[in-house]
């Protein structure tokens, strides 16, 4: 298995490596966004896929970098590189906070406390206009950097998946699947489970805070509604539903799937593109619920690893 | 077999076709992003009307440079993030010869950038905030009126009336926030015409429910009210104001009040509304007629404002490419830098950073179902009913 699929990674990673110097602008946008999907989809899956505690609003994670990005870039002017990675400290920051308390609420109230959560930081963020500007948004100094940020996009994309294998594989991960199986009987076998949630949380928030950074370095201007937005956070849990929840390799799966599907049919068909993500959530939900390789996962009994 | 061969060879047509280098033949291609769903659609489509009837009069004139001109458009979602993308894929993937303006002050601001980068002439017909071509930026030229002005006649009207206080609402994005808080804009006005403002507040773009809102601002009891709108929420602004019963002496609403299908929604509750426009049917501007019928012709509607823009915008642009002879973003530019012209739209004459300096609003009111313009004195074709009545009489 393995010598199959180390050399066919490495063969892809190549070749999105050298696609920008092949692709037009579009192309490269559009490859950014995958990136951007794939993370956003394999860091949900950290949290809520691993350790069953659906997160309503885990495009908070993505504002917050935004914002926090946007604003040292601004007001600051630090370099964008640095200023992304600021915007991931600030998320797990954000993260620390909420999750602390939170992550002790059980079913439906953790999630709608998510949701709760991305409602009033886009509130906050509307209403302290003087920082942010409001309502207006905030426009960056014109750059050009579409390709370092594809790199960076790539990049985060690699590490939230590797990151998704190194703790399916471990001990850590084992624990956390336990919690989705059963929080009392983990907590029985001397699993720390506040503590090990906290852990999965913040390592969720992370991806998105850097890549909420990237976005708004990229799109030179944000602005509260279409940064805390919920239709995102709703895309990323169907990408990973589709995939297979709790998987390494399902919310790639499922990003570049519901991606490239978008891509195709969202621009010259905007009515039946809504209609469509709509019949894609309740199939998978009512005909596949482990998601693709959920279900291949059963039928030919494939490890657990992909 | 065979049905693989016969698709293959299809296949390899198509990319021939499309890799033939452009003969004097081939059409000429303008790009846009036009928000079809989300909640500028209402307003998008017209836009998109406006460019449909620009286009077939263009063509029926012989096109540009010799060839046919050709619209390539995507839905943009009302999302200035898809806006961004789609002026990325028109420009680069496409590849069409030269772009035009999506819908809204908050997409173009964001897709500015990109046409930037890649030296592309942007006329925008429907972005009107200020700061969008305040910004240093060289390819973005405006066509209407800028946002601070929508709500002067309103004011200047119910303030030569006696009103003495004033209230604002807008929706908390780019334009509607611009055009009541920007320097110069509404406050402003209505301060320098001895109005006191007592009430000034956002809502979220989407809000449906605006009774909590209403509550304010009947506590307020402004003699003038001026909300920022869009379509969706002026229809809903207004059908709950007449259920919380607030009437104020004058009330009025940016964008989306002079649309036909308003009044449709609303029957008599329109009645009364004043609304600022950057054109109306009747207004003796050249080719105004001629428009006005096509449209009617081919979409069985009056052409708002939005329209009329996107028409003259997209004729603008077209013949700016004819007087530079080329459809190159920089000769283009210095030929619109220097235009002063009047087109269906009204007067045109961009200053140095492309912001529309003579263009004029007006302001109409609502009257037995027909947008009758009460201001300015030069331009109106009717008297404004002030005060409105109460609710019970409209």
């Amino acid at each position: 298995m393995r010598r199959v699929v180390l050399p066919a990674l490495a063969v892809v990673l190549a070749a999105l490596a050298v696609y920008p110097t092949v692709a037009s602008g579009y192309g490269v946008r559009a490859m950014l966004q995958l990136f951007m999907w794939v993370a956003l989809a394999g860091s949900w899956n950290l949290i809520s896929g691993l350790t069953g505690y659906v997160s309503f609003g885990h495009i908070a994670f993505f504002g917050a970098g935004a914002y926090a990005t946007a604003l040292a870039i601004a007001r600051w002017h630090w370099p964008w590189p640095v200023a992304a990675l600021a915007g991931g400290v600030a998320a797990c920051l954000l993260a620390l906070v909420i999750g602390y308390p939170c992550l002790r609420l059980k079913g439906p109230y953790f999630a709608i406390s998510m949701l709760g959560l991305n409602e009033v930081l886009r509130a906050l963020v509307s209403y302290f206009e003087g920082l942010t500007g409001g309502g207006s948004g905030l426009s960056l100094p014109t750059l050009e950097a579409t390709i370092p940020i594809y790199y960076a996009m790539g990049a985060v994309a690699v590490a939230v998946t590797a990151l998704a294998y190194a703790i399916i594989t471990s001990r850590f991960g084992l624990r956390l699947m336990t919690i989705r199986e059963d929080e009392v009987a983990a907590e029985a076998m001397g699993i720390d489970t506040a503590r090990h949630k906290l852990a999965a949380f913040l390592l969720s928030a992370a991806g998105p805070g850097i890549v909420g950074g990237l976005f708004a370095r990229d799109q030179g201007f944000i602005e509260p509604l279409s940064t805390f937005a919920l239709v995102m956070t709703i895309t990323m849990i169907v990408m990973v539903l589709f995939g297979g929840k709790g998987t390494v390799w399902g919310p790639v799966l499922g990003a570049v799937v519901l991606f490239v599907s978008q891509e195709l049919v969202w621009a010259r068909f905007p009515y039946v593109h809504q209609l469509l993500f709509g019949a894609i959530i309740v199939a998978v939900v009512l005909l596949m619920p482990r998601g693709v390789l959920g279900v291949l996962q059963q039928r030919y009994r494939l490890p657990r690893t992909i | 077999m065979h049905r693989n061969a016969a698709g293959a060879l299809i296949v390899v047509l198509a990319l021939v076709l499309s890799r033939l280098p452009g003969d004097a033949q081939a059409p000429l291609r303008i790009g846009a992003s036009i928000s079809l769903t989300g909640t500028y659609a209402s307003l998008g489509q017209m836009m998109k009307r406006g460019y449909d009837v620009c286009l077939k009069d263009v063509n029926a004139k012989g096109g540009a440079l010799g060839r046919k001109v050709e619209l390539v458009s995507y839905d943009d979602r009302s999302d200035p993030g898809t806006g961004v993308k789609l002026y990325e894929k028109l420009i680069t993937e496409d590849k069409v010869d030269g772009v035009i303006g999506p819908y809204s002050s908050a997409i173009t601001e964001a897709v500015a950038n990109v046409t930037e980068k890649y030296k592309k002439v942007m006329l925008t017909p429907l972005g009107a905030t200020s700061s969008i071509f305040k910004k240093g930026r060289r390819y973005v030229i405006g066509v209407i009126t800028p946002s601070e002005a929508y709500l002067e006649g309103l004011i200047d009207i119910a303030a030569r009336r006696g009103a003495k206080t004033a209230a604002f609402i807008y929706e908390d994005t780019l334009f509607p926030k611009s055009s009541v808080r920007d320097p110069g804009a509404a406050v402003d006005i209505a301060k320098k015409k001895g109005l006191q403002v007592t009430f000034v507040e956002a809502y979220p773009k989407g809000t449906t429910d605006f009774a909590a809102l209403i509550t304010k601002l009947k506590a307020a009891g402004p003699d003038v009210f001026g909300a920022a709108t869009y379509f969706d929420d002026a229809v809903a602004l207004t059908r709950q104001m007449k259920e919380l019963n607030f009437s104020p002496k004058a009330y009025g609403v940016t964008v989306g009040g002079d649309l036909p299908k308003f009044y449709e929604l609303l029957k008599q509750n329109a009645e009364y509304v004043y609304g600022p426009s950057q054109w109306e049917t009747g207004l003796p501007y050249p080719g105004e007629k001629e428009f006005v019928e096509a449209f009617r012709q081919q979409f069985k509607e009056d052409p708002s404002y939005h329209a009329a823009s996107s028409y003259s915008g997209c004729q603008i642009y077209v013949d700016a490419v004819r007087r530079a002879g080329s459809i190159d973003a920089d000769r283009v530019r210095e030929v619109l830098l220097k235009l002063e012209t009047r087109t269906t739209l009204g007067d045109f004459k961009v200053d140095q950073d492309g912001l529309q300096i003579a263009h004029k609003m007006v302001t109409f009111q609502w009257q037995d179902g027909k947008k009758i313009i009460v201001w300015p004195d030069e331009l109106a074709s009717g008297k404004p009913r002030y005060p409105t009545p109460a609710w019970t009489q409209r």
